[in-house]
């Protein structure tokens, strides 16, 4: 007796709502269920292509948007990146690029057509050299933070100014109580910083499910859940609890389709883990917790700052559009393949000495 | 938007508690140890006359009725009846004698110089980080340090425009700084209200005392807002404040209109090619200079703290592009940071190559070694602090404090020692109050004001003094006389003794004898106006659907009830009031009284009547200040009767008569729109949105009742139409008949005397667009106008109301209402984007 819906249902009630400016929440890492991991060898220098596409949905029109972006590789030692492009739809009707005070490469941009989709695609392609780490060589981390108190140069200066808490890693005497046990007497900063990861690594789960960009690092600590970006902000914690500096980094991971299949394109994700200051010589050492790791030729740097918040890839605020949705993909495709692996991920390890994974007294 | 957000802006009063008055000798103001007036006292007392209780407290009411009379008000955080407290001004002045003042300016403008300087310092090359002359947690542990601002030097190299500090009389007779407001320093308007108040009250003291005049200050100021403009042809100026929720909107509007600047919201501006524009009906105007009452932080969504809803998404960007000045420069908050002031003395010399004139209060900055260890051990005379300001957090007594909490508090500092600084409790001098009928002597505070100028800074001869009003410790009540004082510089007396005593003029200007600046209506008005005639509209023809059913389902019985049901819940379940999902409700009532109930006060479903009224109330919130009391009281009212009743209220009866109130309320509140708006343009956009939402809910009401399907005669869905449609009464009085199809919707569609009817809605909507103004266009295109555009969507929906056989036959009816549907929310869109949010606009 009831006629059933018209196809057209929501258009009595799809008119916009008073429009109010809203930030949106930055892009989402990582989507993916799975932790990424990665089976490749980082041992050699790789060129990699890859393209990061960020499209929000809206469930209205936006009218204006401001957006900013940290897709293009900042300059780094070890690694080149040629002509890095990012595609913008709809056009944007300003844009502006600069160095953040991080050294981050930045862009701004406006958009200024109605729209109901905005899609941010970027398409780069980097080399990758594969770092010389010798984690035992490396002061001991009382020296370190003893130096880090009195700068003497630029490095130092920019090493001291990540010892201190920001938006969203706060130095609480739990992360110092967690992060203890790894920093015995006199150890090798290095080799210290290696025990914390590989304790995170140990200690806690990958869950997409646990945590959101704005769970509190108590909680994750607490839960002993969390993604990537989580994970780097409890070493980032743990390290200036202890008045060590240290720097979060986002970037990518280039990871290998399980055995047999083909590798599936835009299924990679963003990534995120932390670096340690291990003094003037050594200087920043890349260590990933969600994989057990220091960075090797697998992992591109994107930005690095104090945390998630000073180098979200895309940010934004947007003018109306009700609710909006979030899809990101990645894919890192390497370009120059390498001959088949001939040693596992376990040997990898090796770069820490035996001696220094000894167990923590 | 614009919430009251009490982290923004540091209270004008409040902190005048964290001082930790107490100890020491007093010093007064008026009288001497011995008990004698002090000399610069002597003319004041003199011309003031008997000090009698009559006398003064006429003075006092007179001063009390300038005040309303002027609407000076302050608004208090957290406290419904805060809003708009009358200003609590004390009659008896503050005098500070010239030789005095003298010292106390050249120490004011020193210190104006030398935090400028090392702002310029922080946020360009950083040399006194990198040489090691402060720490660099005194940069990079403070949050007020904003990164993002790195590297931006403002015009001129001011980082300071309008600056303000605290001080404060020690026992000895000194002036000492307490503290220092670089962001944004409220209350120099209500010094100046002050004085036109006071030097009306008391004209005789006023004159006699030949007290220094404030206005030059402002001149001065409004000629360096001028000055540093990127643009120096005529620049636009605005003033941004947070809204008329913050606590001192009324400074923010009586500063803007003395100055002659327009204030505005962060609403009210855009950002464009990486420029600030002012969103007006008739276009975006370039804006060159923003003298900003936000707190650093609360700036910009986009670049500072996202959640924001007060700023201007972009505002970084533009200052980094260099096209807008923003007056204090963002970032420069961090030198209201306590654990700067340590530094100051050495830095003063090291920059200026001067002693620092104005001593500081005593602070330690627990991030050193050696001054931890003192605090540590000396707790108990120290007031704890937070080293830096936007941390927030509130002082600590260190006396006050039990062993246990001493001993954690100790375990926090030794924790994270560069986040606290301790200070010493302070001896605050007392001043005079006229108080329960008699002076007495009360704490205060001296909040003195400076301004950058092309020859470096000048200090405001004056200044907000804050008092309290019980003379232990400072809590500061404003219910009673005390609260501010006007604060006296008094002219020389050396220029006394050689020229002739000349009378300071009369009183000083007031702001009604200012030119008010005359400015478009701002896009944010007319958009939250605009919204308000939707919301309201939609909740009529909301409550009207929902109370038609409720009506039908407690009298079952009436004959033709059932029939009516059906079209009725085709109706709800087509525009979303009731879920699609519903059973068939003839068979399952309690589902659909359940449904009922949601559909009215589940605020979280998407189309619920509660939902509507939310945002109907959010959308008046913006524009409180145009709307009439009892405007506003009917929208409390209809927020009342939104939210859901206990369980033992939902009887049937009940919940009918709620519907009834509810009707009949939204009718209130349409019958007042008329009678206490006058027809400018804000009211013109709000009839826009009452019509335009008019029509399309009954273009919804019509096609959601399947009337539109061939053939369909049913009398039960005409009945229910003129119900819907309020029209029951109109067609009666026409046909005394039962309900036929043509009748009914010549009624509802081409009854140009029915104001309900399609064509006078749409009349109305025509006549509306066609008095908006048009902001230019090249010539050539003056048709692509979206007014223009508008209107020919109008122009041709009622040429569709002229279709054969419309009356008649359902065919022809969906022919002019399905094209209505897309085009009437396409009339939105247009004066969405060509007024209100000004997407596509070109900036001029």
């Amino acid at each position: 007796m009831l006629s059933p819906a018209p196809p057209d249902t929501v258009a009595a009630i799809a008119d916009p709502a008073l429009p109010v400016a809203v930030a949106l929440p930055a892009t989402a890492t990582p989507l993916s269920v799975d932790a990424p991991a990665l089976s490749a060898p980082g041992n050699r220098t790789t060129r990699y292509q890859v393209r990061h596409l960020t499209r929000y949905r809206y469930g209205d029109r936006v009218s204006v948007s401001h957006h900013i972006l940290h897709l293009v590789p900042r300059p780094h030692p070890r690694q080149v990146c040629d002509d890095p492009q990012i595609r913008i739809v709809p056009a944007p009707a300003a844009r502006a690029d600069w160095c953040d005070y991080f050294g981050n490469p930045t862009s701004y941009c406006e958009i200024r057509e109605p729209h109901l989709c905005l899609e941010i695609e970027s398409t780069l392609q980097v080399t990758v050299q594969p770092p010389t780490i010798d984690l035992a060589a490396t002061p001991a981390w009382e020296l370190v933070r003893a130096q880090t108190q009195v700068p003497v140069d630029d490095d130092d200066l920019a090493a001291a100014a990540m010892v201190f808490d920001s938006l969203l890693v706060r130095a609480t005497p739990d992360l110092c109580d967690y992060a203890r046990p790894s920093f015995t007497t006199d150890r090798p900063i290095g080799a210290a910083v290696m025990d914390l990861t590989r304790r995170i690594f140990r200690d806690f789960r990958f869950d997409a499910t646990a945590t959101s960009v704005s769970t509190p690092l108590a909680e994750v600590l607490n839960h002993r859940r969390g993604v990537c970006q989580d994970f780097a902000h409890l070493g980032i914690g743990c390290l200036r609890a202890l008045g060590l500096p240290a720097r979060y980094v986002s970037g990518y991971l280039r990871t290998l389709p399980p055995q047999g299949r083909p590798r599936l394109i835009g299924a990679d994700a963003s990534h995120a883990w932390f670096a340690a200051w291990c003094g003037p010589a050594a200087g920043w050492i890349d260590f990933d917790p969600t994989n057990d790791r220091t960075a090797d030729a697998n992992y591109i740097s994107i930005a690095w700052g104090r945390d998630y918040d000073d180098v979200s890839p895309v940010r934004g605020v947007i003018l109306g559009g009700a609710w909006h949705e979030l899809t990101v993909a990645v894919d890192v495709e390497p370009l120059d393949e390498l001959p088949p692996p001939d040693e596992t991920a376990d040997e990898i390890r090796d770069e820490v000495p035996a001696a220094d994974v000894a167990p923590v007294p | 938007m614009a919430a009251a957000d009490p982290s923004s802006q540091p209270s004008l009063f409040g902190d005048v508690d964290s001082f930790g008055y107490g100890g020491g000798a007093i010093y007064d103001e008026m009288v001497t140890g011995h008990g004698s007036l002090r000399p610069h006292w002597q003319s004041f007392m003199r011309a003031l006359g008997p000090t009698e209780p009559e006398l003064m407290g006429e003075r006092w009411e007179e001063a009390r009725r300038l005040l309303r009379q002027n609407g000076v008000t302050y608004n208090i955080y957290g406290d419904p009846q805060g809003m708009e407290r009358p200003w609590p001004l004390d009659l008896v002045p503050l005098l500070i004698p010239s030789h005095e003042w003298k010292a106390i300016e050249a120490g004011l403008i020193q210190r104006a110089t030398l935090l400028n300087m090392i702002l310029g310092d922080l946020y360009g090359p950083q040399t006194l980080v990198r040489s090691g002359r402060v720490p660099a947690a005194l940069l990079h542990a403070d949050p007020g340090f904003l990164r993002s601002l790195h590297g931006t030097r403002p015009t001129g190299g001011i980082y300071l425009h309008l600056y303000a500090v605290d001080l404060a009389r020690a026992s000895d007779g000194r002036w000492w700084v307490l503290g220092d407001r670089t962001q944004s320093p409220s209350g120099a308007g209500y010094a100046l209200e002050n004085r036109a108040v006071i030097s009306r009250v008391l004209p005789e003291p006023f004159r006699d005392c030949r007290v220094q005049r404030l206005s030059p200050f402002f001149v001065a100021v409004r000629e360096t807002l001028a000055r540093i403009a990127p643009r120096r042809d005529q620049p636009r100026i605005v003033l941004l404040t947070p809204g008329p929720y913050n606590e001192t909107y009324f400074e923010h509007a009586y500063l803007a209109r003395h100055l002659g600047i327009t204030l505005v919201e962060g609403g009210d501006l855009t950002v464009r090619d990486r420029a600030v524009y002012l969103k007006t009906l008739s276009g975006l105007e370039p804006v060159d200079v923003i003298l900003r009452r936000l707190d650093d932080n609360y700036c910009d969504p986009l670049e500072l703290r996202a959640d924001s809803s007060l700023g201007v998404a972009g505002l970084v960007q533009a200052v980094r592009a260099g096209t807008v000045t923003v007056a204090n420069a963002l970032g420069s908050g961090i030198m209201e940071s306590a654990s700067f002031k340590p530094f100051l003395p050495m830095l003063c010399r090291e920059m200026l190559g001067e002693e620092l004139k104005l001593p500081g209060v005593k602070i330690w900055w627990c991030g050193s070694d050696a001054e931890r260890a003192y605090v540590t051990e000396h707790l108990a005379s120290l007031v704890i602090k937070p080293a830096f300001v936007a941390l927030g957090g509130e002082p600590i007594f260190g006396a006050e404090l039990a062993y246990d909490d001493k001993a954690a508090l100790v375990q926090r500092i030794r924790h994270r020692p560069f986040d606290f600084v301790a200070q010493e409790r302070v001896a605050l001098s007392t001043a005079p109050c006229w108080q329960d009928d008699k002076m007495q002597p009360r704490p205060l505070v001296l909040r003195v004001y400076l301004a950058a100028t092309a020859d470096g800074y000048i200090a405001m001869p004056g200044g907000l003094t804050r008092m309290s009003t019980a003379p232990g410790r400072l809590v500061v009540s404003m219910q009673r006389g005390g609260g501010s004082k006007d604060t006296w510089i008094l002219e020389s007396r050396a220029t006394e003794g050689v020229v002739a005593v000349q009378p300071s003029p009369g009183p000083e200007t007031r702001t009604s004898d200012v030119t008010p600046v005359r400015g478009d209506l701002p896009s944010r008005v007319a958009d939250s106006l605009f919204w308000l005639g939707r919301y309201a509209e939609r909740a009529d023809s909301q409550v009207r659907v929902l109370r038609a059913l409720h009506s039908r389902l407690v009298d079952g019985t009436r004959p033709g009830v059932q029939r009516e049901i059906v079209p009725l819940v085709r109706l709800a379940r087509w525009t979303g009031i009731l879920p699609w999902q519903l059973d068939d409700p003839t068979d399952n009532p309690s589902a659909l009284r359940q449904a009922l109930q949601a559909a009215l006060f589940d605020s979280s479903l998407a189309n619920s009547l509660g939902g509507n009224i939310q945002r109907l109330r959010r959308a008046s919130a913006g524009v409180r200040d145009r709307l009439s009391l009892d405007l506003w009281r009917t929208i409390t009212q209809l927020e009342r009767l939104s939210e859901a009743p206990g369980p033992k209220k939902r009887s049937d009866s009940a919940m009918l008569m709620r519907l009834d109130e509810l009707v009949t309320v939204l009718a209130a509140l349409v019958g007042l729109e008329q009678v206490s708006m006058t027809r400018g343009p804000g009211w013109r956009f709000l009839d826009l949105g009452r019509r335009l939402e008019g029509a399309s809910q009954l273009v919804s009401i019509l096609r959601g009742t399947g009337i539109t399907q061939a053939g369909s005669r049913d009398e039960a869905t005409l009945e229910v139409l003129l119900e819907l449609s309020d029209s029951t009464m109109a067609y009666r009085e026409r046909y005394f008949a039962t309900a036929q199809r043509a009748a009914v919707l010549d009624l509802l569609l081409t009854d140009d005397s029915n104001p309900r009817a399609l064509s006078s809605l749409l009349a109305a909507l025509a006549e509306h667009l066609t008095a908006l103004p048009r902001p230019p266009l090249p010539p050539g295109q003056e048709a692509e106008s979206p007014a223009n555009l508008a209107l020919g969507l109008v122009e041709s929906a009622r040429q569709s109301l002229r279709r054969p056989a419309l009356l008649q036959d359902g065919p022809a009816l969906a022919a002019t209402l399905e094209p209505l549907a897309v085009s009437l929310p396409e009339i939105s869109n247009l004066l969405v984007n060509a007024y209100f949010s000004h997407a596509f606009a070109r900036p001029a």
